[in-house]
């Protein structure tokens, strides 16, 4: 007999990105929350520091692989095997919680790709529902409440903005210097890329960010890093109409015979399972999970899993991919660049970001040159792994080499997808996540020409030796970036969720992460998906949740070419 | 269950000096600590064998009580609930992985003509950990090489490689992880690659370490960007 607790307004499953800014919407505006995660609520300034082994070798922070596995084939053909694909922390405030924190604003042409584009042979290329002026008041935001860093001026061809950033960004390292100096010698424009963290100089009145490097993939023990844990989470519980249940697996979003969700059934740390119920339900979970979760949910209703009626729920996964090319330096001619320190990234540049159909590919991303790495495990490709030739690979180059990345673009294809594995079960017995994919001839094409230009730069700026990381024959989800999994769009033959984030065939189901996103973007999504988040749990608070509804109507687009 | 956010600390500190065997035998000890020794050699710098390398891979085999060092590094946590049953599955993998291994290294190294591992001369050593490996000793990286390559996933766990691949790994985690797990003793380590590294993780916690001095000192965006344009 499953317990059944009293109905609160409304469940968030997943208290990362998507769900804490929808907690602290919500519960603001009075109603009666209850966040769930799957995983614990570490506290930064008990459980974080900065411990390489522990962080990037031991994961710590990141799902066990034995207990909550993912699987992965290419084809429908091939076998899936067991693999840790795009690891997100398991832990209330999920990947803002090991995120290095790139939170770059997306550009008016991320909205419209299918109207700019058109049909693509092979790709799935949807414009948004809405469009970057919708999500711009959000943008803002988020920006001045969750803390973010950058350099206004900065970034010809970036989008309106309503307000500048509330802080500087950090000043350059030695490897900062150098991707600068290489871009100018080669006219493309730089910047310092916006972050999830302040500096001293902040109009938040907030501690500026701590200067320990070690940041991506570390949990941060200064809570001097921008978090959900550390932001939107804690101003919930301020207005005692939040709760969290950490360590609560949900295993069943629950639909009434209206057709509506009625709550959800979870185990709870003791490993019982429990019910509650609420007025609305949002999913939250990342988009390998969220989707994974709606198809655990078969009902009568529902056989496919809720509100999967167009079949959709899982198809058209993105998941960018990282990519890089790594500048060996002679350190005969150059002095140390130090790729240990800074807070990941340090420079970075949209200057490829528009399509320019002469590079043979549409879209284009960020890039940025980053860390490094601590002593275990710089990213030095092909480095010998033993001997004198592998002490002499880390007295030469940890400290005289840089890596210049890029976040591939990867184009919507509805056969790159999430279904539930066959065999492999979790620590709660439950069908794990099977991840189906293959690069587009974009994305190849895409990775191929960006990280050759990559290889230019840090020729410019003196490498000596130059190694290009390209995407291989599958993604490895090691951006630890998801998206599309449970589509927006207008048309319910052709979406899972309408503009709202709202599912077309469950109205009060809203699935606040990447899920809902048409394309991928060609930026980290984290801010995107918390300025996603607030505006839908804006509508649900002020309109949904009142009784009402509204559709947004966009002006048709004319696209000169 | 006992939470993740919820385990306890073991008060337990390792002697990166301690002769002590929690795990190997006195053999397997000795085996281990010769193949670390060619795997980050001594030369003008200390190597593995200085930073006691053996010792971290000794008490991570051991069981469960050396995976996770407290936030401050005062001691270990104690696994509970499903994570310290995935953590002792996987340690059993590993400890079976360590003993066949070093079998088949005694028994390369007869092949080449030596009693065992530990008593060949270093070329032989060297000649055996090549033949495990599957290809001949790696030459030094050069300049004017070119090599392309493929992604793969960031962080890397030391699952599913075979023997020599995990042992390679484990010696360089034990060369330079922090010193609370036993291996890169006084921070030898990080000296031999110029990594300023903290004096504790304790330091990493409360502002005491900063790698500040290592940024650049002095810029100006205007003279960086191309296109620079603040707002008045």
């Amino acid at each position: 007999m499953i317990k059944r607790l009293d109905a609160v307004d409304v469940i968030i499953v997943g208290l990362g990105a998507g769900g804490g800014p929808a907690a602290k919407v919500l519960s603001e505006a009075g109603y009666s929350v209850v966040g769930f995660d799957k995983g614990p609520w570490l506290r930064n300034r008990e459980h974080y520091s900065g411990d390489e082994l522990k962080f990037q070798n031991r994961s710590y922070l990141w799902p066990d692989v034995d207990l909550m596995p993912r699987t992965v084939r290419s084809d429908e053909h091939s076998e899936a095997r067991i693999f840790n694909f795009s690891p997100v922390p398991s832990a209330v405030g999920g990947g803002t919680t090991h995120m290095a924190g790139w939170t770059p604003r997306p550009r008016p042409s991320d909205f419209i790709m299918q109207t700019l584009h058109g049909d693509i042979d092979g790709a799935s290329l949807a414009d948004w529902p809405y469009r970057y002026e919708h999500l711009e008041p959000y943008l803002t935001k988020v920006e001045w409440s969750y803390g973010i860093s950058g350099l206004d001026g900065a970034e010809p061809g970036a989008g309106f903005r309503s307000r500048p950033y509330p802080s500087a960004p950090l000043g350059p390292t030695k490897f900062g210097l150098k991707f600068y100096e290489g871009c100018r010698t080669l006219g493309i424009n730089a910047m310092p890329l916006p972050m999830s963290h302040l500096t001293e100089r902040n109009a938040l009145g907030r501690e500026a960010v701590n200067r320990t490097s070690f940041w991506n993939q570390y949990g941060d023990p200064t809570e001097t890093r921008s978090t959900v844990a550390t932001t939107y989470i804690p101003e919930a519980l301020a207005t005692g109409n939040f709760e969290v249940r950490a360590d609560s697996f949900v295993r069943e979003v629950t639909v009434g015979s209206d057709g509506k969700a009625t709550g959800v059934i979870y185990v709870n740390p003791d490993g019982s399972e429990e019910e509650q119920r609420a007025r609305v339900v949002i999913l939250a979970l990342g988009a390998i999970e969220s989707a994974r979760l709606m198809l655990m949910s078969k009902s009568s209703l529902f056989p496919d899993g809720i509100a999967n009626d167009s079949g959709l729920v899982g198809k058209n996964a993105t998941f960018h991919e990282y990519l890089f090319a790594v500048g060996l330096f002679d350190k005969e001619v150059t002095g140390a660049l130090n790729g240990f320190t800074g807070n990941y990234q340090s420079g970075g540049s949209m200057h490829f970001y528009e399509t320019d159909e002469s590079r043979g590919h549409i879209g284009g991303g960020i890039i940025a040159t980053t860390q490094i790495g601590q002593p275990i495990n710089p990213i030095l490709p092909g480095k010998p792994i033993w001997g004198d030739a592998a002490k002499d690979a880390d007295r030469d180059f940890f400290n005289h080499s840089m890596k210049i990345g890029m976040i591939l673009q990867d184009l919507p294809q509805e056969t790159n997808r999430v279904d539930l594995d066959p065999t492999v079960k979790d620590r709660w017995g439950m069908p794990v996540a099977r991840i189906t994919n293959k690069p587009h001839a974009n994305d190849t094409a895409m990775s191929k020409w960006q990280i050759d230009k990559n290889v230019e730069i840090l020729e410019a700026a003196g490498a000596v030796r130059t190694m290009p990381v390209y995407l291989g024959e599958e993604f490895t989800g090691n951006a630890c970036h998801q998206h599309g999994t449970v589509r927006m769009g207008t048309d319910p033959a052709k979406s899972v969720l309408n503009e709202w984030a709202q599912a077309h065939s469950v109205e009060n189901l809203f699935v606040l992460d990447g899920s809902g996103f048409a394309t991928a973007l060609g930026v980290n999504p984290t801010l995107t998906i918390m300025a996603h988040s607030w505006r839908a749990a804006d509508y649900i608070a002020s309109t949904y949740l009142k009784g009402r509804s509204e559709r947004l109507v966009l002006e048709p687009m004319t696209v000169s070419s | 269950m006992t939470s993740k956010s919820e385990w306890e600390k073991l008060d337990l500190q390792i002697d990166p000096d301690s002769e002590e065997r929690l795990f190997f035998t006195a053999h397997q000890w000795a085996t281990i600590e010769a193949a670390a020794a060619r795997i980050v050699p001594t030369d003008h710098d200390p190597g593995a064998r200085e930073a006691r390398a053996i010792v971290f891979i000794d008490r991570y085999l051991s069981g469960i009580d050396y995976v996770y060092a407290t936030a401050d590094g005062s001691g270990f946590l104690r696994l509970a609930g499903a994570e310290a049953h995935a953590a002792r599955a996987r340690n059993a993998v590993m400890k079976e992985l360590y003993r066949d291994g070093i079998v088949e290294l005694d028994g390369i190294a007869v092949r080449h003509g030596a009693a065992d591992f530990v008593s060949a001369d270093e070329s032989t050593q060297d000649a055996v950990l090549a033949e495990l490996s599957g290809s001949p000793k790696p030459s030094r990286v050069r300049l004017d090489e070119h090599e392309v390559f493929y992604s793969r996933l960031q962080g890397n766990t030391d699952q599913g490689k075979p023997f020599f691949e995990t042992l390679c790994f484990h010696v360089r985690q034990g060369f330079y992880s922090d010193p609370v797990y036993g291996g890169n003793k006084n921070r030898i380590g990080w000296k031999v690659i110029g990594f300023p590294g903290p004096d504790s993780l304790a330091d990493t916690m409360n502002g005491t370490y900063t790698t500040a001095p290592y940024f650049a000192d002095e810029w100006d965006w205007n003279e960086l960007l191309l296109h620079y344009k603040p707002s008045a």
